[in-house]
């Protein structure tokens, strides 16, 4: 007997096989001629340089940590929405009250401003005229615009 | 070979390779993505057991919501800079010593004691009621007050991660 | 759903309902009031007032709540209860005016709303734990202690060791509340309740696989001994007292343990009795020999406790090393399974609370003025502050349970006790342990009063309010090592556990 449990596995397993199905078909068909340039990460044309990993902003973080609390509290309040109309009056209360809970837990996110993403500003760049007082930072200038080019 | 005995080798093979592959990565990423396989056949595993709940609750809030955050704190720590952390010698033997034991201790209660021929008949009603409806049903007669008491807990929780994750702004 | 059933409990758990509504009223003035913050303490002073009152009320209860067809409670109201909770309001009071006066406190207004509520969080997380008679209250109200005390371990921003503070706390109570976890799981599994009393009369009427049992009940103690701070599961308490601001230090240090040592008698009487003898003694199911298992762990914990302590030149790490040599000589009192051993272990609670409050009170109003907490920086406090330095020398007298103070009391009964049941080695093993102890709170003394002051860095006044309330609390430790039958007359009301 397949229970509607079965049937989600039945959609996996179709899921999966026909993923697996369709990489070793085209591996199969596909003319395989590398070299250097295809085998490189696409950058629009430039060469990728340094460490791909990019440090993340830490707000990100809060953020998902935010989603695991209430993640955990939609998991309590799906046994909840299913049964309290057996309860009446009293099981309605105890769910409000943990609904009370999760209300207060989001206004204070929201009060202190913990759900603004707040943008970094941007600081227009200040270009200073150089002044010349020295030789030596004369000599050095040239060198610079050497690098930009 | 009877379909559910079928379906828990594929599981459990499944867990324990993922979970093999988890812990000999080098990637740190890989790792967690091998991590997301091992909690998606445990949830497998708690179907099998008629824990349909527990199974759903595994997909959304382990291989959803936490390994969300495990992502983000590898990207958080720039893994590629942490390596030298795995050189620290004696760690590893530590390490397998304590799985030694837990290996055992697993071993023993399973074997020995026999958790299933339990002394109160009410597990055998608690494993034929996983059932959404049956938790609630448990959740709002005998255990309102500690799921109050988790709101609270959930409360705090989420006031304390503000605090914590703040201090890092300032 | 009945809901007279639920009213009915409702009116048992009076305490706990005053603490969480403080709780959520100090939430919503966080949140409306914005940053005038004023009203914060008054909120916290004027719910725990509340809770005080219905704690008292339940001095003369005995009854289970939340009881339905299939259950059979979830919380006890009984006056052994009623003393814990009453230590944990005693000291959260205290810890509030503390947290008025400290400058570390002041420096993070911004996030006195966070603050006070996460006290709150932790004061309704001990209410559970010590009155909850079923598993998944105990771990759930464990998880609300810790969670609230790791973000408020790293509460002041600006200090490093108190990032690693909440660090080491988070690691090492994550894993010991995993332990826990685990144990109670394979208990759960071998009776199929979580039920305190259900447990009980399983485990009296039936056979049980021995050792499974075993490992189950020392897996439960690994989170309640991290939560007492006894031996083996000790090792956050040093950086985590010393990283802490000193208001949570001092409520770690009474509060939260009084809630792991009341969960952890709970515990122990309530699922293995099997009798309670004419002499007061407990006769246990021989599943778990927890004699041998406390012997054992108190003299690890208290021998350990005094000899790190030795070596301390903080007095706030010095102060962690002394009480978990206390959690030490508590857990005599559990080892003797008696009554009487009861008794004494709640005597030398009521005790330790009030001077270990004392105690880091003192340190507290030092900190402010020399920014130190090292021992050396306390050379001739006797001489330019007087006040200040008998009063420390008081508490640290009494935490050496020296004959005129409280806590000689407090050690008199766990002796008592110990002897009345023929443990005299592990008498002697205690008696020596003290001796040691008396030598690191000595060398405190030493440099209090025999040490001349260098110029200038006592001058500052005590101001009237925490001079009073630093007489509050000394004056009750002179008191009752004096006068002690109303202090032996409480303990004796209050070891009533509901069913035993």
């Amino acid at each position: 007997m397949l229970t509607e449990f079965g049937k989600i596995f039945v959609f996996l397993l179709v899921a999966v096989i026909f993923v697996i199905a369709l990489v070793i078909v085209a591996w199969l068909i596909r003319p395989s001629r590398p070299t250097k340039e295809k085998l490189m990460t696409y950058e629009c044309g430039e060469n990728p340089e340094g460490s791909p990993w990019v440090k993340f902003n830490i707000r990100f973080y809060v953020v998902a940590l935010i989603f695991l609390i209430f993640d955990v509290e939609v998991v309590l309040l799906i046994p909840w929405a299913l049964v309290y109309r057996q309860f009446g009056l009293g099981g309605f209360m105890v769910g409000a009250i943990f609904l009370i809970m999760l209300g207060l837990g989001m206004a204070y996110e929201w009060r202190k401003g913990d759900l603004e993403w707040e943008r970094a500003k941007i600081i227009p760049p200040v270009i200073k005229r150089p002044v010349f007082s020295s030789k030596e930072t004369r000599e050095a200038e040239p060198v610079k615009s050497k690098q930009l080019v | 070979m009877s379909l559910e005995l079928f379906l828990f080798l594929v599981f459990a093979a499944v867990a324990a390779v993922s979970g093999i592959l988890m812990i000999t990565r080098s990637e740190v990423v890989m790792a967690a993505l091998f991590l997301i396989l091992n909690l998606a056949s445990l949830a497998g595993l708690y179907l099998l057991l008629n824990a349909q709940f527990i199974a759903v609750v595994q997909v959304i809030v382990y291989a959803g919501a936490i390994m969300v955050l495990f992502l983000f704190v590898i990207m958080l720590l720039r893994p590629e800079h942490e390596k030298i952390v795995t050189k620290i010698s004696g760690i590893r033997t530590f390490a397998f010593i304590i799985a030694a034991l837990v290996f055992v201790q697993l071993a023993y209660v399973i074997l020995k004691s026999h958790p299933g021929s339990a002394l109160n008949s009410d597990v055998t009603a608690s494993v034929n009621a996983g059932t959404v409806e049956s938790i609630g049903t448990e959740l709002y007669t005998n255990y309102i007050l500690p799921f109050e008491a988790a709101g609270f807990l959930l409360l705090a929780a989420t006031i304390g991660a503000v605090v914590l994750a703040k201090r890092k702004f300032e | 759903m009945n809901v007279d059933y639920l009213v009915n409990s409702l009116y048992l758990i009076k305490p706990e309902l005053a603490i969480a509504s403080a709780l959520v009223l100090l939430v919503l003035i966080d949140l409306i009031m914005g940053n005038n913050k004023k009203f914060l303490p008054y909120v916290a002073i004027a719910g725990l007032i509340a809770a005080a009152y219905f704690i008292i009320g339940q001095f003369g209860m005995n009854s289970l709540a939340f009881v339905s067809k299939s259950n059979k409670g979830m919380i006890i109201a009984d006056p052994f209860g009623a003393f814990f909770k009453g230590i944990v309001v005693f000291a959260s009071l205290f810890v509030v005016y503390f947290s008025i006066k400290s400058d570390e406190i002041k420096a993070s207004f911004e996030r006195h709303g966070e603050y006070y509520t996460l006290i709150f969080g932790m004061i309704l997380g001990m209410f559970f734990m010590i009155s909850a008679s079923d598993l998944i209250l105990i771990y759930i109200s464990l998880e609300l202690v810790s969670f609230s005390s790791y973000v408020l371990a790293g509460f002041t921003k600006t200090a490093l060791r108190n990032s690693e503070a909440a660090l080491k706390y988070v690691i090492y109570g994550g894993v010991s509340s995993g332990i826990m976890l685990f144990g109670i799981s394979i208990l759960y599994g071998i009776t199929g309740s979580t039920n305190l009393y259900e447990i009980n009369s399983l485990i009296q009427s039936s056979s049980i696989p021995n050792l499974t049992f075993i490992l189950s009940g020392i897996l439960i103690f690994v989170g309640i001994g991290y939560k007492i701070s006894a031996a083996p599961f000790h090792f956050w308490t040093p950086d985590v007292y010393e990283g802490a601001p000193i208001t949570i230090t001092a409520f770690l240090s009474v509060a939260s343990k009084a809630a792991g040592f009341a969960l952890l008698i709970r515990f122990i009487k309530i699922t293995f009795i099997k009798s309670v003898d004419s002499a007061g003694y407990w006769q246990l199911v021989d599943l778990i020999d927890w004699k041998t298992f406390f012997i054992f762990l108190s003299i690890i914990t208290m021998t350990l406790g005094n000899f790190a302590a030795l070596w301390q030149d903080n007095l706030k790490r010095m102060l962690a090393y002394s009480s978990i040599a206390h959690a030490g000589y508590l857990l005599l009192g559990m080892a003797v399974l008696s009554n009487q051993g009861m008794i004494a272990i709640i005597i030398y609670f009521a005790v330790y609370a009030i001077t270990n409050l004392g105690a880091f009170f003192v340190v507290m109003l030092i900190a402010n003025k020399i920014g130190s907490e090292n021992i050396d920086d306390y050379k001739g406090l006797g001489y330019s502050q007087p006040f200040l330095g008998v009063s420390l020398a008081i508490f640290l007298i009494s935490l050496t349970g020296l004959p005129p103070t409280a806590g000689f009391i407090g050690k008199l009964y766990l002796f008592i006790a110990l002897v009345d049941a023929k443990m005299i080695t592990l008498a002697v093993i205690a008696l020596l342990n003290s001796v040691v102890a008396l030598y690191y709170y000595i060398r405190v003394l030493k440099n209090l009063f025999l040490s001349r002051p260098a110029n200038g860095t006592f001058e500052f006044k005590v101001s009237f309010s925490n001079g009073l309330v630093l007489v509050l609390l000394a004056a009750p430790i002179i008191i009752l090592g004096i006068y002690f039958t109303p202090l032996v007359d409480l303990a004796k009301n209050s070891m009533q556990i509901l069913g035993f």
